[in-house]
């Protein structure tokens, strides 16, 4: 087969002909249906769907959160908002858990400083008030200096490698 | 004979073609590929830290912290090995955090925009400055994401903040008429407060029907027809397959950061005028100094332009920049055309200020 004859086949590909008119009429009711959802009576409508949903479905829904938590009192389990409260309290102790990891590394990088050597600046006497305030800073806010901070990388790298030699 | 073997090899071809189809629409491609590690974690918030691309000599000096919106995957920043923004950003000598929101349960449907923004972001970043050793830091907000790193810029100015950036912001809710998500949530058709009682969190599902639902026909049709016609292309396979791997692994979000964000945002338009509350304080985009990149997606049909592009009047930044870009919402930062044209351009931004 020549090359003329391929190209002539190619062109005469009848699904590129369906194709052409099938995206022209995705585009034309893409357009319209973009116009269509950017109305207010859409929004109207899909509002009182979604309220119609709701109502229809809240007495079940409560009928079944009632019985289901009979059930698991009766077997002495808790309830899934027992659970998601617990859940609440230990964010709550994560948060205090990172409140002080936040002062120890300050008090850490404070302590490097000492240890190598470097004068502590002005930061420091800061972050020491704060500390005793209890107030939650970043470190940059104490003052530490990005050496103070290579030291303290330094020390805990230190202490890893003192750690694996130990195992 | 010839005519036989023809058939045969259209078969074989149509069969193959079918098998492909089967496997991209049940299958989950490898997506979020590129090495990191944990560094930092706090409820269902997760910090990482990706593994260095470069040499420590080249690589610049101000680390780059991602934030991605919280009902959606931030995988896509990350989409898959070879088209990737992470991968992109590392090769080029960024030291690139991710902080990662999770996933939601029932417990956290009281977290607010407040909580994520100042308890949360600031957390994870005293983390990226201990692990980097850094006393300034980058910042990218990514649709809500960008709400919450500008609520954070303006409340906390002073924490080494240098450069802040910020993809398809949607800040501004004065043009009621160019939103349609703020006509379907307007207060006379859509009771947020009944969703969220009977749900506590917003769904994944209704979520996910809103985004779509503003291109129904592009959504729900021309995507699976594109595939069809490409079946045979591995390379828009490939790509259509993580694509939809992202888009159909959605979270919920927490109840009432969604209701802040349609009451206080898309309803009374308080954070680009001034009057958001956060913590007891007013977020007053005046305090923003940091360096400001905004980008604005052209095409984008979530975040229209309009929506994005006053918060530049707004800052105090000497150095601000509004750069406009042909795509889509998501196409600008994931689309094929992202390698050439947004990714280089906030490479060269952030370059000229992370030194």
């Amino acid at each position: 087969m020549s090359d003329g004859q391929e190209k002539g086949s190619k062109a005469f590909d009848p699904m590129e002909t369906f194709r052409g008119m099938r995206d022209a009429y995705l585009d034309a009711m893409a357009k319209t249906m973009v116009e269509a959802v950017n109305t207010e009576a859409y929004a109207q409508a899909t509002g009182a769907m979604l309220e119609g949903t709701l109502a229809v479905t809240a007495p079940f829904r409560e009928a079944m959160e009632k019985s289901l938590a009979n059930t698991l009192q009766q077997l002495s389990l808790p309830s899934r908002q027992e659970v998601a409260a617990l859940a609440e309290r230990f964010t709550n102790i994560e948060m205090r858990l990172d409140d002080m990891d936040a002062k120890l590394d300050r008090i850490e990088a404070i302590l490097c400083g000492e240890e190598e050597g470097e004068p502590l600046g002005e930061g420091s006497e800061d972050a020491a008030a704060s500390l005793a305030e209890g107030a939650v800073q970043s470190p940059a806010a104490a003052g530490g200096p990005q050496a103070r901070r290579k030291a303290v990388r330094r020390r805990r790298m230190r202490q890893r490698s003192a750690g694996n030699t130990r195992k | 004979m010839r005519q036989t073997g023809g058939v045969l090899d259209s078969f074989q071809a149509t069969a193959e073609r079918l098998r492909t189809l089967n496997r991209v629409m049940t299958t989950k491609a490898a997506i979020a590929q590129t090495p990191k590690e944990l560094v930092w974690t706090l409820n269902k918030a997760k910090l990482y830290r990706y593994a260095p691309m470069t040499e420590a000599e080249k690589r610049h000096a101000i680390p780059l912290l991602l934030i991605f919106a919280i009902m959606n995957r931030p995988s896509i920043l990350d989409l898959r090995p070879g088209h990737s923004f992470v991968e992109f950003m590392l090769r080029q000598g960024y030291d690139v955090y991710l902080l990662d929101w999770g996933v939601p349960g029932l417990e956290d449907r009281h977290m607010k925009l407040d909580d994520y923004a100042v308890e949360y972001l600031p957390r994870a970043i005293r983390k990226v400055k201990t692990v980097s050793g850094a006393e300034e830091f980058s910042l990218l907000g990514w649709c809500i994401g960008a709400i919450l790193t500008t609520i954070y810029a303006a409340m906390l100015p002073d924490e080494g903040l240098r450069n802040l950036l910020l993809l398809t912001a949607p800040l501004d809710f004065s043009n009621r008429n160019g939103l349609t998500f703020a006509k379907w949530v307007d207060e006379r058709y859509f009771d947020v407060d009944k969703v969220l009682e009977a749900f506590g969190n917003m769904p994944a599902e209704m979520i996910d029907y809103g985004a779509k639902a503003l291109k129904p026909v592009e959504n729900y049709l021309s995507s699976y027809y594109k595939l069809w016609d490409n079946l045979d292309d591995p390379r828009v396979v490939e790509s259509w397959h993580a694509m939809n791997t992202w888009v159909t692994d959605n979270i919920p979000m927490a109840g009432a950061a969604y209701r802040q964000l349609i009451v206080e945002l898309y309803r009374k338009n308080k954070l680009i005028n001034n009057q958001l509350v956060v913590r007891g304080g007013v977020v007053d985009l005046s305090r923003i100094r940091a360096n400001l990149l905004t980008v604005i997606a052209e095409g984008d049909h979530i975040t229209p332009p309009c929506q994005s592009a006053t918060i530049l009047t707004k800052v105090s930044s000497r150095d601000k920049e509004l750069y406009r870009i042909h795509g889509g919402h998501i196409g600008i930062m994931a689309g094929s055309a992202a390698a050439r044209t947004t990714w280089p351009h906030i490479d060269r931004w952030l370059g000229a200020r992370s030194r």
